[in-house]
């Protein structure tokens, strides 16, 4: 039975779910679901927050089933669904922070805490940190490449650029992280 | 090969997405050139700490009912979608119904309109403002989950 499940493609759950067979979401669901959900932690820090906004894009995604081209990879879609989900989760939590100052200190240094996220590695820690300190673009292909698996393909697709552009986007992006990283270990 | 070329090949290179004669023309320029060979060298130490970083697992129990949980929320989209197109009808035959026989009765005492009118506006307001504060909320609490 669990080889049956396998075996339907995202293609074919999505033409199912059009039709109305709604358990046939599952199998996109099951597939995806990791990657979502350690995806929205990037962002949330937290697991509470990672589980609600990644169930709450699948449901989001769910609804907009018809508009997705069953042509390209269904991930690199519903990842713009997930990370304006993220992106307005974050602005939002930024403005409360504004506003409520004995918020203040908790919300303010998750980045420096990765444990929440990662096992506990001095260096893992370092690599976070400059990574919370890149700008969105470098800090997003990284994201993407080194923490959810996403072949240059679906990132291509996801960020609507050619495959060369992933990886100049990359070498960029991984130089920067890595200025971060030597910066930080000099001040050690 | 130009530096720059391999520069960026370097990454596909990384990440496993170079065919067979990109691989060779770059390990080629590598062993031809030491500052690119020093900037792979950085770069794969890079690639090697991130992929020892380990997301720290999800309690299993989360990934059983994920599913679930996503289902609930399709579920009770469209269970919502029918409730709100039943409100609007009735709310709305409502609102018709006690505009033409009360609020456009010339029977009905002014007063008792000002007093109904009032009240309704009233009722509006309060249900809005307390929505709004329960969402608000629910955004925000990170306690929402736990059992009291």
């Amino acid at each position: 039975m669990k080889k049956v499940k396998e075996e339907i493609s995202d293609r074919e759950a999505v033409a199912a779910c059009l039709q109305g067979n709604t358990q046939m979401y599952r199998h996109i669901v099951d597939r995806y679901k990791e990657r979502a959900y350690y995806l929205a932690l990037m962002y949330t820090k937290n697991r509470e927050d990672a589980l609600d906004l990644s169930q709450e894009a699948f449901y989001r995604a769910y609804r907009a089933l018809k508009d997705f081209d069953a042509s390209r990879p269904f991930y690199s879609w519903f990842y713009r669904i997930l990370k304006n989900l993220c992106i307005n989760f974050v602005n939002h939590r930024k403005r409360l922070v504004r506003l409520d100052d004995t918020f203040q200190y908790e919300a303010s240094n998750p980045e420096d805490h990765p444990e929440e996220i990662f096992e506990r590695n001095e260096r893992a820690e370092m690599v976070w940190k400059g990574l919370n300190e890149l700008n969105e673009k470098d800090r997003e292909i990284i994201i993407m490449k080194d923490f959810n698996d996403f072949s240059y393909q679906e990132i291509a697709e996801a960020l609507n650029i050619p495959i060369g552009s992933v990886m100049s986007r990359l070498y960029y992006a991984r130089k920067r992280l890595m200025s971060k990283i030597d910066e930080m270990s000099g001040g050690l | 090969m130009k530096c720059e070329e391999a520069k960026i090949l370097m990454m596909g290179y990384l990440d496993g997405e170079l065919s067979p004669e990109q691989k060779k023309a770059l390990e080629e320029h590598l062993q031809e050139c030491a500052h690119c060979r020093e900037e792979w060298e950085k770069f794969s130490q890079l690639k090697k700490e991130t992929e020892e970083m380990k997301f720290r697992p999800l309690p299993e129990m989360y990934w059983d009912e994920y599913w679930q949980n996503v289902y609930n929320r399709i579920e009770r989209g469209i269970g919502w979608i029918f409730v709100s197109i039943g409100a609007i009808v009735l709310l709305g035959i409502g609102a018709w119904d006690l505009l033409r026989d009360f609020f456009l009765n010339p029977r009905e005492p002014l007063i008792e309109k000002v007093g109904v009118g009032f009240l309704i506006l009233g009722i509006i307001i309060v249900f809005v403002s307390v929505l709004r504060e329960k969402l608000m909320i629910r955004k925000v609490d990170k306690y929402r989950r736990i059992v009291r």
